[in-house]
């Protein structure tokens, strides 16, 4: 294979500080990648990752001696070029189309005139030459002379980002840089930009490089995607790969804050915010924000490897499966009072996973045995047979205190918040609980956490109210401190078992939210066990359905939702609530 | 562009008429000294007061006392000076193109150096050039123009004795070629041009750094210097061409600035421009001369905003359809 295009090595933008005494501010900090003729690859990342100032990097457009490491462009090192061997090389090998095209033109000048100069500078062409080329580039992005003869501010938005790659193409570059083509603009416009990227690259074999947060748009252009974090990258990988199925905890986060047709749940940001280029954090840069960080990624910096086929910079191989249950069984036996005694199996031979930071669905009528398998997973009940991997740790099923301490990391919100708590507690008491039974912290700290955990699902920290008892209550307020109950102990994976079904549709709103950001702002796993489709279907990443005690399909949400395979999906989806309005047969819809 | 020329029709009728009825609103009226009993130039004989008053016009109603005013001052005739006893018209014409060339060569050359300077020091932004320019500019333009001018005067023309040392012109001089008189003409000049140079230079310069700068930042700048444009074409073509738009209407607003301040150093320098003129006839309260200086003076300024505008026009596509 010959040598690639594009070949970046350990590229590094480090800007020096605006006053003496501070520290520099890193904000590209050793990205390698390469890029082949008339390949595409993508740049994906938050505002701030340092995308721009990659791309830009690739033009150097920086400042001399900002940029250090290697970019190679068809064997040629770009790197320390002064500002008269960069000239030939800007447009005429690599061209950019900035992210704003609407300040991207100079005011005073007509298109025509702006689009034809690189072609009068570095080609020597005619005036009359290089409008001639001029009309023939605006005529392939879909519009005609009169915008040549235009001025800037006489064009909409969208007309000039297509100029703008009118004018990017004018000296056929072989590398193409767009960053955010598609930001700021109308869906419509959107996919005109789209549509006219790949047409160009696929006529011309020019080797693109698109810079974008817009994760449907890079789906779309670029064969490859290469996540950007802080300067540095997270996971490379061919885009499908990586956008189906994200391996990196920051591009799982990526997703699921981009919404898209065929999201169902609420979007979620990632929680926290990009670091400061000028104080970025030890290990790896990802670890402030990312649920699964062990001590290694505060210590260590991850370098970007091949883990089970993917490029990723993570110490731990990418997303972990915080809980993984394989082969779980559990059989009950009636008394026999009634009759002969029945076994019956609640639960057949179930194997599911929880991921760092997901939300699973767990949905199935009554009796499917939901309950059954959120009470073996939080270790309430023994199972006859099967394994339970938790945080990399197997549980014994036997429930010895050998594993007390792992189990403090689930916790289960029950059904009935009135059948779970004792009516002679207080609400401190019944919040304290879980720490006087793991014995952690001396009194003082433990009323303080106590505080902490309602404070967090938005109750009163009173004294007086400390002192309630379960039946000065409300349902809401109940299952809110039961949440509470569960949060003390800071758990990495809750189970809740319909922790609203017997709220009334505000008060399930309110805590099905509350959930979630607690969810979000904490990094837990979350297994949620519902009947109500409509409920889980805006809270979870993923849905299994589970009937007679197994589990007959899973799958992310959008998917279960959008392609049930199972018959019996397809009749849950079809019972799920819906307006479906009550009609007379004279015809008329008023009763 | 047609509402701007209406615009400057409309200030220039507005500059007339104010000029009109400034005297008239102070109280007592021209000939008060000659009919105060207790004014030693007091008039005994009330014929001769009348005729008097009749021969300034003042006898007639106030209405018809304006449109007197504005056909004479249409015609040119902007009345006679009472020190002199000539037409304003004439000492203008006399004086007016002595003060122009003045605060012309010196506007042209102050605009030169700032822009070309301010241009300089934005690209250089934080050199030691930079920072060089902008104290000397600061120091230039806030040191008062007689102090600058004394001291030019004392070096180059007393001590040196390079310059001369007053006058527009050598006295009596008879020139034998076009040459020579531009050479003295312009010998006399130099100082006085330098002087307001000086006074005028730094707020350009400032300016034109400034929206400069202004104009490196933006984004058509950088996509100017990715498209692999030279150095050259970026600067002048690019940045100074969009710099050049509000440095515009400063000049339009500095004419006047520049104005006074040439009727200062002309007195400094005994320059045979307006200057002088106005200085002896505030002196003398010689109220017409000073209210043809002012009307002149204003529409010389209203038509350098007319010319800013036009220019603006001119230099920004955007400017022409919201004109």
């Amino acid at each position: 294979m010959s040598a690639p295009l594009l070949n970046v090595h350990d590229l590094r933008v480090i800007f020096a500080p605006a006053a003496p005494g501070q520290p520099p501010a890193r904000v590209v900090d050793g990205v390698s990648f390469a890029l082949d003729a008339g390949d595409s690859l993508a740049i994906v990342g938050e505002t701030g990752s340092g995308k721009t100032t990659l791309a830009r990097a690739l033009l150097g457009l920086h400042p001399a001696g900002s940029v250090s490491g290697s970019v190679q462009l068809g064997g040629q090192e770009l790197v320390g070029l002064d500002e008269g061997r960069w000239r030939p090389l800007r447009w005429q090998r690599i061209a950019l189309a900035v992210q704003n095209a609407g300040t991207a033109f100079d005011p005073v000048y007509r298109m025509g005139e702006q689009i034809g100069e690189p072609l009068r500078e570095h080609r020597g062409l005619s005036s009359a030459e290089a409008t001639a080329r001029a009309a023939a580039l605006v005529a392939q992005v879909g519009l005609t002379e009169r915008h040549l003869r235009a001025y800037p501010h006489q064009l909409s938005g969208g007309e000039k980002q297509r100029l703008m790659l009118a004018m990017a193409l004018s000296c056929d570059p072989e590398l193409l840089i767009v960053d955010e083509p598609t930001s700021g603009q109308d869906m419509l416009a959107r996919a005109q930009v789209i549509a006219l990227l790949r047409a160009i690259c696929a006529q011309r074999g020019t080797a693109l490089l698109l810079i974008s947060h817009d994760l449907a748009a890079v789906s779309q252009l670029a064969g490859q995607v290469a996540v950007l974090y802080a300067g540095k990258l997270a996971e490379v990988g061919a885009t499908r790969d990586v956008l189906s199925a994200p391996r990196h905890p920051y591009t799982w986060g990526l997703l699921s804050a981009y919404p898209d047709m065929s999201t169902a749940r609420d979007l979620s940001g990632i929680r926290g915010q990009m670091p400061d280029p000028t104080h970025p954090p030890t290990g790896c840069r990802f670890h402030p924000r990312c649920t699964q960080a062990v001590d290694e990624c505060r210590r260590v910096e991850p370098p970007l490897q091949l883990h089970n086929g993917r490029r990723l910079a993570c110490h731990l191989g990418g997303l972990r499966a915080l809980l993984r249950a394989e082969g779980l069984r559990k059989t009950f036996t009636t008394n026999g009072h009634l009759g002969p005694a029945q076994n019956v199996e609640a639960v057949r031979n179930v194997s599911l996973e929880v991921y760092e930071g997901e939300v699973v669905g767990l949905v199935g009528e009554t009796g499917s045995g939901k309950s059954t398998l959120g009470r073996l997973l939080v270790g309430l009940l023994d199972p006859e047979s099967g394994s339970i991997v938790f945080e990399g740790n197997p549980l014994a099923l036997n429930n010895g205190s050998a594993s007390r301490h792992l189990r403090r990391r689930i916790q289960l919100i029950p059904q009935d918040p009135f059948d779970s708590v004792s009516p002679y507690l207080t609400v401190c008491q019944i919040v304290r609980e879980p720490l006087d039974v793991q014995r952690a912290g001396t009194p003082a700290e433990r009323r303080e956490r106590v505080r902490e955990a309602l404070a967090a699902v938005g109750l009163p920290t009173l004294d007086a109210f400390l002192a309630r008892h379960p039946h000065e209550l409300s349902g809401g307020q109940l299952q809110r401190v039961v949440i509470a109950r569960a949060l003390v102990l800071e758990p990495k994976l809750i189970v809740a078992d319909e922790p609203v079904s017997m709220l009334d549709a505000s008060e399930q709103a309110k805590l099905i939210t509350l959930l979630e950001d607690i969810q979000n702002e904490r990094g837990m796993g979350l297994l949620l066990i519902s009947h109500d489709l409509a409920l889980v279907r805006k809270v979870a990443d993923r849905i299994l359905v589970m009937r007679d005690g197994q589990i007959i399909e899973g799958g992310p949400s959008s998917q279960v939702l959008a392609q049930p395979q199972h018959e019996y999906t397809r009749a849950l989806l079809r019972a799920a609530p819906s307006f479906d309005w009550y009609t007379t047969s004279s015809g008329g819809n008023r009763p | 562009m047609k509402r701007r020329a209406l615009g400057f029709l409309i200030s220039l009728w507005a500059v007339l008429t104010l000029n009109f009825l400034l005297p008239r609103l102070l109280p007592g009226d021209p000939l008060a000294a000659l009919l105060d009993p207790s004014s030693s130039a007091y008039v005994f004989n009330s014929a001769t007061r009348a005729s008097l008053a009749e021969y300034y016009g003042l006898d007639r109603p106030l209405v018809q006392q304006y449109a007197d005013y504005l056909a004479g001052t249409l015609r040119g005739d902007l009345g006679q000076s009472i020190r002199l006893n000539r037409p304003v018209g004439e000492l203008l014409r006399a004086h007016l193109p002595w003060t122009l060339l003045l605060t012309l060569t010196a506007l042209s050359a102050a605009s030169l150096l700032g822009v070309l300077g301010g241009a300089e020091a934005a690209w250089r932004r934080g050199s030691a050039t930079d920072k060089a320019l902008v104290v000397s500019s600061v120091i230039a333009s806030n040191a008062p123009v007689f102090f600058t001018g004394m001291i030019l005067l004392i070096v180059f023309g007393a001590r040196l004795d390079w310059l001369p040392l007053a006058g527009g012109r050598t006295a009596f001089a008879r020139y034998g070629t076009p040459w020579e008189a531009a050479r003295d003409y312009a010998a006399h000049l130099a100082l006085p041009a330098v002087t307001l140079t000086l006074a005028l230079v730094g707020s350009k310069f400032l300016l034109v750094r400034n929206s400069m700068i202004g104009v490196l930042g933006e984004d058509y700048m950088l996509v100017a210097r990715a498209k692999g444009l030279s150095t050259g074409r970026l600067k002048r073509h690019h940045a100074l061409r969009n710099a050049l738009i509000p440095f515009v209407h400063h000049l339009a607003a500095h004419a006047g600035f520049a104005l006074t301040g040439a009727l200062f150093i002309e007195t400094l320098f005994n320059y045979p421009g307006m200057g002088r003129l106005v200085f002896e006839s505030v002196v003398a309260r010689d109220y017409p001369v000073i209210q043809g200086v002012f009307v002149v003076v204003s529409a010389l300024v209203l038509g350098a905003n007319l010319l800013a505008d036009w220019l603006s026009y001119r230099l920004d596509p955007r400017r022409r359809e919201a004109l």
